[in-house]
């Protein structure tokens, strides 16, 4: 089958080669400015030669950042950890009212069911901040500005939809046969989801997490609108950062890295089933 | 052997009630978080009728398409609308065009094709505010490497985000960096799903490369390009992520699109009702935009899962 | 008492009617097997009586008691999936012990019913193996003994031998009988293959059109059956068939087959003039050079297991089958015959009821 003439080959290998050199080297360069001082980010010309300090991690760990004005506190750590937490609770919740919402609408067939799940997919395409500015001034009024449990709830907005039709998809690949063989074992309605339905789809409800987790975590103008800088994930606190500490670019860009690391090593875990997960499972990979 | 006699276990009746109930119980919290949805989405209905300003208070009032029929004789409305189509029309033709070259070039299965597709994951991977902090990174007046390399190019005094000139090209460089592995992975996996038996026939037949894809790869691809189109121009119409992180929608009026605009009416100018028109607006156009889509997408599926 | 009875029980989904008021009723122990094409509803009914889909209307009747509204898990049934449906995640023993660990049998008595069961259905050498390790037939048997091991008073066997290789499904067919004889449960056995039907069969329920057409033991089903459709099913090569109508010449009584009187029994005359559909089952159509009887050519010889088939072409141009032990004198292609048919394999159908006409 292969055809292909030495040209062609060697101008595949060129569009290839200037295919990663675009998409690798904004990650490779925020990595090796991470590692360097100030001064020697501010060569010109720009040189690969420097000699690597982890310095600008240190103070960011510490929260202790050295400027030219003096000693100042910035507590970024403090925004990686709002990211951990909204992420995995918002996951965790949405999981605990998605999964079973996904089995309803997979086995039983009802006008509710696909109601609820179209309007869910349907306003995860509209414009969040559709929602989100009357939502800004309705938890004015019910106390829940800037606090953990309003952000996880409207986190919901981002993983909600994708875990439902992810796993409702799962759960549609499943032979119902399965399931009624456990019943007529002498299993009950809930014994059957909980050792049949969840065991198997489990894959797919992994993924849809890590998918979720992952969406979640990159989120931005959710905390931008409801949250104050105590509460704010690394993608709205990196920003204010930038501000704050002026022209510390070691350090920005040492908290970047701090911030994409997390999902680029939870996408290495799902890429089986990123593919599906991004098309809403729509496309197999 | 059981040998008949022993008495059956009395039999458990199930109501039909509890039967019939348990799908709604089960969906009970995903219906709880849709009303949760609706309720802020009738509300920003409710507030593009009114003249709201929470500056003014005042002057709150039910003035039923004030705010719409201003939009008419309103440049900055024009312009938000002129420029959130260009935008979004501009970064999915290109990501498009790239993706489909990308998955062309890493369709065969080889282990350095897959490796090098999950690898081009990673911008896709990275939040789109920080993927703007990047790029501003790179492309900084004083250090930025590529200010650098353009200077050698001969562009010394390039601007990047903040020169009106080329402001719509940065963002939409770094929208193309983010979301063209999007288009990239599911036109592969599309490329990859396709029935060899037409392509090996046109091999023995020795139609030539060019006809057999116009005629039969774009063909067979274009449902799964449908989908990934309309997917990201759900997404890039409402981009707000990387424009605001990136230049907060200026520089002037230069990238003020729906979302950014929105938001500044809403935060700057307090301008509720205002705000809350455009985002009606806005979220008409992506119905519209998400029920072809939604159609499209449910066949796709149906092929993936079976059902629908 | 009945352990087991259907009830007027119908199913449809929106306007269309899977099948409509079906009555049958199964002793302890007894073997019946429902009969009929893909698409009857077998698969349906099955689940019905499992519990595990809902009736339309009507009932199911479990030792006497309305079961309708009793959930799947408490009607005491074992059932076995055409498609199998073990549980992939489990090995073959734990797919096995499931119903008795739901009944919560004691360790010990866990372990003895499964060993049990899977002697008796020879699989004990891959109690380990996980179902994708089995094969198909070990799949089946697997099936077999889970449904089989909690000692089920009724057993749902949803074609079993569907998905076998032909050499198991023989082997199968032989052991099967004796296998849900001993288990003494009330079986209901759901097949489209009439040899299976004939083999297993203490009473065979013909599914058609949404109706039990016929329910009878198997040897009346195959002899007697009560329309044609029932008789098309049932026999290998089918039963032959031509319309006519029922003519009386004096006593005797005769059909007109494409242009050639030939006698049927005078019994018949009642129903002169009636369109009928004569039907013949090839094992009862003897071949002769004598004076009377049809006409016929063979066209065709073709021997099939331990008979013979013949292509027969009448005179008037019916096409026939007949079907001869290999030890008779076979003709050979282009041999000019007589044939007569045995009334005990002959059968007058009304055309426009399909009901059979007694003679």
């Amino acid at each position: 089958m292969d055809h292909t003439s030495p040209l062609e080959k060697l101008i595949r290998a060129a569009l290839l080669a200037i295919v990663i050199i675009f998409f690798m080297f904004p990650i490779a360069w925020i990595v090796l400015m991470s590692f360097q001082t100030n001064e020697s980010i501010l060569r010109i010309p720009p040189s690969l030669i420097f000699t690597p300090t982890i310095e600008n991690y240190v103070a960011l760990i510490t929260g202790e950042m050295r400027t030219a004005a003096g000693s100042l506190k910035l507590d970024f750590m403090r925004n990686l950890w709002n990211s951990v937490l909204l992420s995995s609770a918002s996951v965790a919740v949405s999981l605990l009212l998605g999964v079973p919402a996904a089995y309803a609408f997979a086995r039983f067939k009802f006008r509710l069911g696909e109601d609820i799940a179209f309007t869910l997919l349907s306003f995860r395409f509209a414009p969040p901040l559709l929602v989100l500015l009357p939502l800004s001034l309705y938890f004015k009024t019910l106390g829940l500005t800037n606090t953990y449990i309003g952000l996880i709830w409207v986190y919901q907005l981002i993983c909600l939809p994708l875990i439902l039709w992810i796993v409702r998809g799962y759960f549609e690949d499943l032979s119902p046969d399965i399931e009624h063989a456990h019943r007529i074992a002498g299993y009950n309605w809930f014994q059957t989801f909980w050792k049949i339905a969840i065991p198997l789809a489990l894959p797919g409800i992994a993924a849809a997490g890590l998918l979720a987790f992952i969406f979640a975590w990159n989120n931005f103008v959710f905390a931008l609108v409801l949250a104050s800088a105590d509460k704010q994930p690394v993608t709205v606190g990196a920003l204010a950062f930038v501000t704050a500490s002026g022209i510390q670019y070691g350090q920005i860009a040492a908290a970047i890295i701090f911030s994409i690391i997390p999902t680029f090593v939870l996408a290495m875990f799902a890429q089986r089933y990123l593919v599906e997960g991004l098309s809403l499972g729509a496309v197999k990979g | 052997m059981a040998t008949g006699t022993a008495k059956t276990a009395p039999a458990v009746k199930q109501s039909r009630l509890a039967r019939k109930a348990l799908p709604y119980l089960l969906s009970l919290p995903a219906l709880l978080m849709c009303i949760g949805i609706l309720i802020p989405f009738f509300t920003a209905v409710y507030y593009s009728l009114l003249r709201y300003r929470l500056n003014l208070p005042a002057m709150k009032g039910f003035i039923w398409f004030q705010n719409y029929i201003n939009f008419f004789s309103d440049p900055k409305f024009w312009n938000t609308l002129k420029i959130s189509l260009v935008y979004a029309g501009l970064t999915v033709i290109v990501e498009l065009v790239l993706g489909l070259m990308i998955a062309l070039l890493l369709q065969r299965r080889t282990r350095f094709n897959n490796f090098v597709s999950i690898l081009l994951l990673l911008p896709l991977m990275t939040a789109p505010a920080l993927a703007a902090l990047m790029w501003k990174l790179m492309t900084n007046p004083n250090f930025g490497i590529l200010s650098y390399l353009v200077s050698l190019l001969g562009f010394p005094d390039m601007k990047w985000g903040s020169d009106p000139a080329t402001a719509l090209f940065t963002v939409t460089l770094v929208d193309v960096w983010v979301y063209t592995p999007f288009m990239m992975i599911l036109l592969l996996a599309g490329l990859r799903s396709l029935p060899p038996a037409p392509f090996e026939a046109a091999a023995l037949d020795g139609v030539p490369r060019s006809f057999v894809f116009f005629r039969i790869t774009l063909p067979m691809l274009m449902p799964y390009i449908l989908t990934a189109t309309l997917f990201r121009l759900l997404d890039s119409i409402q981009q707000f992520d990387i424009i605001y992180a990136m230049t907060q929608g200026g520089p002037g009026d230069k990238l003020l699109v729906f979302q950014v605009q929105a938001y500044l009416d809403f935060f700057q100018a307090t301008n509720v009702g205002r705000s809350a028109a455009l985002m009606i607006i806005l979220w008409a156009i992506t119905y519209a935009l998400s029920n072809v889509f939604i159609k499209q997408w449910l066949k796709l599926r149906e092929r993936a899962h079976g059902v629908a | 008492m009945n352990q087991l009875a259907i009830r007027s029980l119908s199913k449809s989904f929106g306007a269309f009617k899977v099948f409509e008021g079906l009555n049958l009723a199964a002793d302890s122990g007894e073997i019946v097997v429902i009969f009929g094409g893909s698409g009857t509803g077998k698969t349906i009914l099955l689940r019905m009586i499992a519990g595990v889909e809902e009736p339309t209307s009507g009932h199911v009747e479990i030792a006497g008691e309305n079961a309708t509204d009793v959930a799947p898990e408490h009607r005491g049934i074992g059932m076995a999936f055409q498609n199998f449906a073990l549980f992939p995640h489990m090995s073959a023993s734990e797919n096995i012990a499931a119903p008795l660990r739901a009944a919560r049998a004691a360790e010990a008595e866990v372990e003895s019913g499964v060993s049990r069961v899977a002697r008796l259905l020879k699989i004990d050498h891959v109690l380990g193996h996980t179902p994708r390790e089995l094969s198909n037939g070990q799949k089946q048997r697997t099936a077999l003994a889970r449904a089989l091991a909690a000692e089920p008073k009724i057993l749902l066997l949803d074609d079993p031998l569907r998905n076998v290789d032909a050499k198991l499904r023989f082997e199968m067919r032989l052991e099967l009988p004796r296998l849900l004889r001993q288990s003494g449960a009330t079986v209901l056995y759901v097949t489209q293959d009439y040899k299976e039907a004939m083999a297993l069969a203490d009473r065979i329920a013909v599914l058609s059109g949404g109706k039990f057409v016929q329910v009878a033991a198997p040897e009346d089903i195959y002899m007697a059956p009560a329309t044609l459709t029932v008789a098309k099913l049932f026999g290998d090569p089918s039963i032959n068939m031509v319309e006519t109508t029922v003519r009386t010449a004096g006593k005797s009584a005769t059909v007109d087959i494409l242009g050639e009187s030939v006698e049927i029994p005078a019994s018949y005359a009642a129903y002169a003039g009636r369109k009928v559909a004569f039907c013949v089952r090839p094992e009862a159509v003897s071949l002769a050079h004598k004076s009377d009887g049809l006409h016929c050519e063979v066209q065709a010889v073709t021997p099939l297991n331990e008979r013979v088939v013949l292509l027969l072409k009448s005179t008037g141009g019916w096409e026939f089958l007949s079907s001869l032990p290999s030890s008779a004198a076979i003709p050979t292609t282009g041999e000019k015959l007589r044939a007569s048919f045995a009334s005990k394999g002959t059968h007058l159908f009304d055309l426009e009821t399909g009901e059979r006409l007694d003679g």
